[in-house]
């Protein structure tokens, strides 16, 4: 239990706090997306060992509507000189004409040191696992996350990193999209600023996670229902 | 019973689903570069796949990267990893087939893998292995060729099953919430929560159920079927069953049914497919289900392995896939990525008017590849110029690569590579993508008079010149003598080309831009030609009065036409050595110099903006002034802003002399090379320093000679 410092930032302790504090309200508010898991990657002897882990939603899942896109990948994916045509007819297997056109959504909620703050990173991939490029699912996010929030004091953290292309994933070495976190500090400030009472309570850095989430979450499509908040001014 | 079960119909299986996460190609691709070589032995490789947990979709079998063993190096950090257990992890033993040539992967004989791969899972259900780790009951295999060059990665996995026959036949089969009592489905959700949530058993894909009269519900290990059996109890056989169908049970049952039925002789088997919602059972997706077996014939014979099926459906026929991952693991197009997003990192905050499009679509020639040059190259790079032609003629020399940042010793072997081309191969090796090209050619240069026989190969150097140069948008000086910058400044200032001067002299430095070309058309600019001292310049380039005049290009303060100014020179003149911090200093400025062009709304008409002066204009530009001349100077640490306007007794870019240019073309160029004062005296400069009325703006004293420059 603590109460935050003032100018929007987090320890690593208390992101740990808030993490597992949001993962727990998370999945007991939230129906449509599976529960939040902390995961601690091994660790590597020159990284900073502030944090051990990571929030991870995985596998989130979303039927591809756009019969232009499935058109389009059939056509890549086949080896047309490598068919299995050598093998029994079986009359157990169950033949599926099987629609494989998911896109699958892995979001994780990993500290960053520098900004000293939680960044959302994320992907999307199809059903072979080959990552998507934000031209190819940004179909599936909110309309409004661009369009709303053009005006507002968001537009810089969200709008524009959307077209920041694919960064390294601190644990996995490998490329994701992230929120950029340089406006966040400067966010949660504002966000905390308007109701010192919320600071000064114990239990602040809990409300962090999820004050945060609120905002960068719509960006990607994870808005917490309002029962969420709710049972937070309940307590 | 043979009557009986004819009428049923046959137990059908959704075949298991793939998925391959891009971690897994990396890991791959890295084991087989730094680890495997050309061996293409199997390896022992793990899947990972969780019951259903999404009403319309079926979980895949998963190989992430942790999939592939660890390279030795990291060996001790990352087998904990693994082995927790972890729910939505459930650990399935593989092996991957990685072939080296396409050719190899078409020709792997898969029947005989499979066969092979079978064979394993009977024998592990014989030896009762398959009892203690039950995973081994879904073991898999993988065939694959990954082509790095490409970056394509050809696969085709196959889930072993062993084939009943005659098939199982199907009793019924329907959602466990309607087959088992409220309380029964109560207690087992309970149970399997449990299961689910113990460190132990989460990841144990097949459990015995037994369901007592008073409805409770007990889940075991396989191998504590002696607790189960006999007790009156019901007893189900389950498992993790990644389909969602409402009507089919997935793959793991086929040879899970085997098993039961060789190890326990049950023929008629009722079984739970275990499917989860949210990560709790759901007893409305989980099916319950019975079906019945026939003794095989075959089977009594231990040795002879049962016929498998299980080579991977795509697209709803057998067929292997390919996935291509160049987006992600392309270096180049990571490289591309990773510039586009720290230029794009300065529009969003700092510099929101910045043009990304406008810098990358600017068509940059430099003349010159030594030092300056060098630096500038790399400076436009980092500000996202990808479109670069480097003009010299020089070779890299052994004292080259310590000033000239794009060599290295490996370019002066052997005489040396020429400047053009080893500049052009180690951008790209800095960043793939810039478009580069090199020209190894010398400028013609007035005052260096041409031999008649050389005269036609100069004339063609000229017109070469004269064609690169309108072929691109901005053209930088950057070489060595005064005199190398004339020709080029006079076809800039013919065709009206942004040009950038940058100069050193032992200390001191001048960076420059060259106004419009005097025959230039812009609305907003009046050409007219200098007839003030200094002071009226100034007044008249701030005042608003729409009478703009041109900026003056590098040779307008001058009172000499360029003549040879290496011929009398000593040796530690010719090489002229410069403090080592000064090019990379105005290269700095000269590219920074270009960005402010390309971003002012009148370009090369924009007028020239003193440091301590306030801007007039209405506009505030975010990058800041738009100076027309830089000069430092490297002892005093201090850096000023000039403004020179046009002479009409110029050298280079005066009305005389480009309509001279215009009108008589070549020729007139050849008479500027071979006579030195064909210029000054087509200019009136001869007139003008006999009046001795000179023409001193700004810095007088440093004009002569102080600009002579290494390259």
């Amino acid at each position: 239990m603590s109460n935050i410092s003032g100018d929007g930032t987090l320890t690593p302790g208390e992101f740990r706090v808030a993490a597992f504090a949001f993962a727990v309200r998370w999945k007991s508010s939230v129906s449509a997306f599976p529960p939040w898991s902390w995961l601690s990657p091994p660790k590597h002897p020159w990284l900073s060992n502030e944090v051990d882990g990571y929030l991870a939603l995985e596998n989130v899942c979303l039927l591809d509507s756009s019969e232009e896109n499935h058109a389009g990948r059939c056509t890549g994916l086949e080896d047309p000189n490598c068919s299995g045509d050598d093998e029994p007819i079986d009359d157990a297997t169950l033949v599926q004409s099987c629609r494989d056109d998911f896109r699958y959504y892995d979001f994780h909620v990993i500290y960053d040191s520098s900004y000293r703050v939680p960044v959302l990173y994320f992907r999307a991939y199809s059903g072979d696992g080959r990552t998507l490029l934000l031209s190819e699912f940004e179909g599936d996010l909110p309309a409004d996350s661009s369009e709303a929030l053009v005006k507002s004091k968001w537009t810089f953290i969200t709008q524009e990193t959307f077209y920041h292309g694919l960064q390294e994933h601190p644990y996995l070495n490998r490329p994701w999209y992230k929120l950029h976190p340089c406006g966040t500090s400067e966010c949660m400030k504002l966000l905390f600023q308007s109701d010192t009472s919320i600071r000064a309570t114990s239990g602040a850095a809990e409300l962090y996670l999820l004050s945060w989430f609120s905002v960068v979450g719509r960006m990607v499509g994870l808005s917490i229902p309002y029962q969420m908040m709710k049972c937070e001014n309940d307590t | 019973m043979a009557d009986a079960s004819e009428k049923k119909p046959i137990l059908q299986f959704a075949p298991f689903q793939s998925v391959v996460d891009e971690g897994f190609w990396h890991r791959l691709s890295s084991l087989k570069l730094n680890k495997l070589g050309i061996d293409d032995s199997p390896v022992p490789i793990s899947g990972f796949y969780a019951p259903c947990s999404h009403a319309q979709v079926s979980n895949h079998l998963t190989l992430l990267s942790e999939s592939l063993p660890t390279e030795a190096s990291e060996q001790a950090a990352c087998t904990s990893s693994v082995s927790l257990g972890n729910r939505n992890k459930c650990s399935v033993p593989g092996t991957i087939y990685n072939t080296n040539t396409l050719e190899g992967y078409h020709a792997l004989d898969k029947q005989s893998l499979l066969k092979a791969e079978a064979k394993k899972i009977w024998d592990d259900i014989h030896s009762g292995k398959a009892l203690e780790d039950s995973a081994a009951l879904s073991r898999f295999l993988i065939i694959s060729f990954a082509d790095l060059k490409k970056w394509n990665f050809y696969y085709w996995f196959a889930f072993p099953a062993l084939v009943l026959e005659p098939a199982a036949t199907l009793v019924g089969i329907k959602p466990a919430s309607q087959w088992l009592s409220p309380e029964e489905a109560e207690y087992l959700s309970a149970a399997c929560r449990e299961w689910r949530n113990s460190n132990l058993t989460a990841d144990v894909p097949f459990f015995l159920v037994s369901i007592a009269s008073d409805s409770s519900a007990t889940i075991r290990h396989l191998k504590d079927w002696e607790a189960c059996k006999g007790n009156g109890h019901k007893l189900l056989f389950g498992f993790y069953d990644p389909c969602h169908l409402p009507h089919n049970p997935g793959w793991p049952l086929r040879n899970y049914l085997t098993l039961i039925f060789i190890k326990w002789n049950i023929r008629r088997i009722h079984f739970l497919c275990y499917r989860e919602n949210r990560g709790f059972a759901d007893m409305g997706l989980s099916l319950v289900g019975e079906a019945l077996i026939s003794v095989p014939e075959v089977w009594k014979d231990l040795n002879s392995v049962p016929n498998a099926v299980g080579w991977e459906y795509n697209m709803g026929k057998k067929g292997s896939k390919c996935v291509n991952l160049a987006k992600a693991m392309d270096p180049t197009k990571l490289a591309i990525a990773a510039a586009d997003l720290n230029l794009k990192l300065m529009r969003w905050r700092a510099l929101p008017s910045l043009d990304l499009n406008v810098l990358s679509a600017t068509k940059c020639l430099l003349l010159g590849a030594g030092t300056l040059g060098c630096q500038v190259a790399r400076m436009l790079m980092a500000w996202g110029v990808r479109k670069i032609t480097l003009v010299d003629s020089g070779k890299v020399a052994m004292s080259n690569p310590l000033r000239q940042s794009l060599y290295t010793l490996n370019d002066c072997l052997n005489g040396g590579e020429f400047k053009a081309i080893s500049a052009v191969k180690n951008l790209k090796l800095i960043f793939p993508a810039v478009e580069v090209e090199g020209v190894v050619m010398a400028i013609p240069m007035p005052g260096h008079p041409v031999p008649s026989e050389q005269e036609e190969s100069v004339l063609n150097d000229c017109r070469r010149l004269h064609d690169l140069i309108n072929s691109h948008d901005v053209v930088f000086l950057l070489t060595d003598t005064r005199e190398s910058r004339w020709l080029p400044t006079l076809f800039s200032a013919a065709s009206s080309k942004i040009t950038i001067t940058a100069a050193l002299g032992f200390d001191s430095f001048l960076v420059m831009r060259h106004g419009a070309g005097p025959f230039s058309t812009s609305n907003n600019l009046k050409t007219q030609t200098l007839s003030g001292p200094p002071e009226s310049m100034d007044t008249a380039s701030l005042s608003d009065n729409n009478c703009l005049q041109r900026l003056g290009c590098y040779f307008c303060n001058d009172v000499v036409a360029p003549i040879d100014s290496t011929a009398n020179r000593t040796l530690d003149q010719q090489c002229t050595v410069t403090r080592p911090g000064l090019a990379p200093i105005a290269s700095a400025l000269a590219v920074e110099l270009l960005v402010g062009i390309l971003h002012h709304p009148l370009g090369i008409y924009a007028e020239g903006e003193h440091a301590n002066a306030k801007i007039s204009a209405n506009y505030e530009q975010p990058l800041g002034i738009l100076p027309h001349q830089i000069r430092g100077s490297l002892p005093q640490f201090s850096q000023i802003t000039l403004v020179g306007h046009s002479s009409r007794s110029c050298t280079a870019c005066s009305e005389t002399v480009v309509s001279e240019y215009q009108d008589r073309g070549m020729e007139f160029v050849l008479q500027a090379i071979n006579h030195p004062t064909y210029l000054e005296d087509l200019t009136g400069l001869t007139d003008l320093m006999k009046s001795a009325s000179s023409f001193d703006v700004d810095w007088d004293k440093d004009d002569d000679d102080d600009d002579f420059v290494e390259m």
